[in-house]
């Protein structure tokens, strides 16, 4: 019933995804994320004093640059960065450092589908690397919906350009207790809510909650990964 | 910075899996309990006395982590506390820096930092040492004090408005270094101490160990001989007879090569640990560049282990 897709994965699989810790001396953080062929640098500047013209002094405001591959900046581009700009603002906490600007500028290395996502991953593990207080991690993943129904989670170029519809949505990571006496307390999944959602295409609503679901539980395995690379301790830490 | 490259044959990764297997079980067991990630609830036993401090925040009534690190407790304060922080600097840190470029009345200097730092020429002492006002011809000789490419040690004296450094080289023991190496470290690996500069008098090296992560390796230099500098011109042919006797080069090489060896491993960097690996070295008959090489670093991996279970079972004996 359903087909294989390319590279052999199942419906639930995701690309072998991994995430370099500040690859860029220069900058305060930096992350490269890549996710398959999807391969984004992200880098973080601040925070910086100052706001532009038209911001809150009161918060602290957001910039963002997007970079593509090859060609110049666009309105793609521009409506990239208006995404990632909401998406960061609601999980930075704004009021630490009021009247100031952080710089967040991406460049895409590679772009196999999936893109958006990849690049949400990109900024909150560079943004965790420069030290910037955060509310919670952003999680987000991409799902597309197929003719009859099924949902497959990180499409790659190709099965996008085939799919029906698709949607790159972004979750809150899963919460976990400081003390060690607590092991694996599952929170309730449905509480944890959605920061982003961002469709193309026509979907019908079952099929874009089943979408939902699908990316949490996938968003929890990120989470995971999130945590132990953004935790590892060097042999001499204390 | 750079990592050395090692191609580790199967014994030799096993060993080392061992060795950073038991550093991470020595590490003291708070440390390792109490690492939180964003958005993580820290466990507080009275909520309304507690002061929370950087890296958390109130939310629904709990405490929770908004940095990725570690909870430190001091009374009442509980923050989190990075591990990998970039370089912080502070008023009075002593930093390394090399000029990249001479600026009208100022240095600048490449610190390992996002911007560089200013060294004012009224922040430096002239070389015939006379407490003057500076005027157009001391800015046009700033290149006879320092040039480009130039290792000097300073002083963080203060923040400008953009946040770049103001330094300050007014003291003997700041000033231009010669005759030695420049290492590159990350910067939280060098912890803020009472002293930074040390004069290893067994190999007659002086060792610099800059806030910013520069680490200098040279050779010693008697303080106070700030009136050669005009002197040295004419004499050319007396430099030439000055230079570095080969021991003391050998022992800047082990040192700064143990240096890389110990950063590479990511462990903190004090001079004892310097020491104790250049004199293992020098103990277990290994050259000078074998030191970089697979089989020294998991020596190195495998002795610090044994020397931090020494200290614990002493510490545990000892009660």
């Amino acid at each position: 019933m359903e087909e294989s897709r390319a590279g052999g994965r199942n419906p639930n699989q995701l690309r072998p995804f991994s995430c370099t810790r500040n690859p860029l001396e220069r900058a305060h953080g930096s992350a490269r994320w890549s996710q398959g062929d999807t391969i984004v640098l992200a880098a973080v500047y601040g925070p910086k004093p100052g706001t532009r013209k038209g911001e809150n002094p009161e918060k602290a405001s957001i910039e963002v640059v997007w970079k593509p591959m090859i060609g110049q900046i666009g309105k793609q581009e521009k409506e990239y960065e208006m995404t990632l700009k909401r998406t960061l603002q609601s999980i930075c906490l704004l009021t630490v450092h009021p009247n100031t600007t952080t710089s967040v500028i991406l460049q895409v290395v590679g772009n196999d589908g999936s893109l958006l996502p990849c690049a949400i991953n990109a900024c909150c593990a560079a943004l965790v690397f420069a030290g910037i207080p955060l509310k919670h991690l952003a999680v987000a993943i991409g799902c597309g919906v197929l003719e009859d129904g099924e949902v497959i989670l990180d499409t790659t170029k190709a099965e996008e350009q085939q799919l029906k519809s698709f949607a790159h949505l972004v979750f809150p990571n899963s919460r976990k207790s400081a003390s060690s006496k607590a092991p694996n307390q599952k929170e309730e999944d449905s509480e944890r809510g959605l920061i982003t959602s961002i469709t193309h295409g026509v979907m019908s609503e079952d099929d874009y909650f089943s979408c939902i679901e699908r990316g949490l539980a996938a968003s929890s395995r990120i989470s995971d990964f999130m945590r132990t690379t953004l935790q590892k301790q060097a042999p001499g830490d204390v | 910075m750079r990592d050395l490259q090692h191609s580790l044959n199967q014994t030799q990764r096993v060993r080392l899996d061992a060795a950073l297997n038991e550093l991470q079980t020595i590490a003291p067991s708070g440390a390792s309990a109490a690492a939180v990630t964003v958005a993580d609830t820290i466990p507080v036993n009275d909520e309304d006395n507690i002061l929370k401090g950087h890296g958390t925040s109130d939310q629904d009534g709990e405490v929770v982590a908004t940095l990725c690190g570690v909870v430190e407790r001091v009374n009442k304060l509980v923050y989190v506390r990075t591990l990998r922080a970039r370089y912080k600097p502070e008023v009075g840190d002593i930093i390394v820096g090399r000029v990249i470029e001479i600026a009208p009345k100022r240095w600048r200097l490449e610190i390992n930092f996002s911007q560089d730092a200013v060294l004012m020429l009224s922040s430096m002492n002239l070389p015939d040492g006379i407490q003057r006002r500076r005027t157009a011809v001391d800015e046009l000789n700033m290149r006879s004090i320092f040039e480009e490419n130039d290792v000097i040690c300073a002083e963080v004296r203060g923040f400008q408005h953009d946040g770049s450094l103001h330094l300050q080289a007014r003291s003997q023991k700041y000033g231009k270094l010669e005759r030695g190496q420049l290492l590159t470290v990350h910067a939280y690996l060098v912890k803020r101490r009472k002293q930074h500069f040390h004069h290893l008098e067994q190999y007659d090296v002086d060792l610099i160990l800059g806030c910013n992560g520069f680490i200098w390796v040279g050779e010693h230099v008697v303080v106070g001989e700030n009136t050669n500098m005009m002197e040295d011109k004419p004499s050319l042919s007396a430099e030439v007879e000055n230079f570095t006797p080969l021991e003391t080069r050998k022992h800047i090489c082990r040192l700064a090569n143990a240096v890389r060896v110990l950063s590479a491993l990511g462990f903190t960097l004090t001079v004892e640990l310097i020491i104790e690996t250049a004199e293992a070295s020098i103990s277990s008959n290994v050259e000078i560049n074998d030191m970089l090489g697979a089989e020294f670093y998991v020596q190195t991996a495998e002795r610090e282990a044994k020397r931090r279970a020494d200290l614990l079972k002493k510490k545990s004996g000892g009660r």
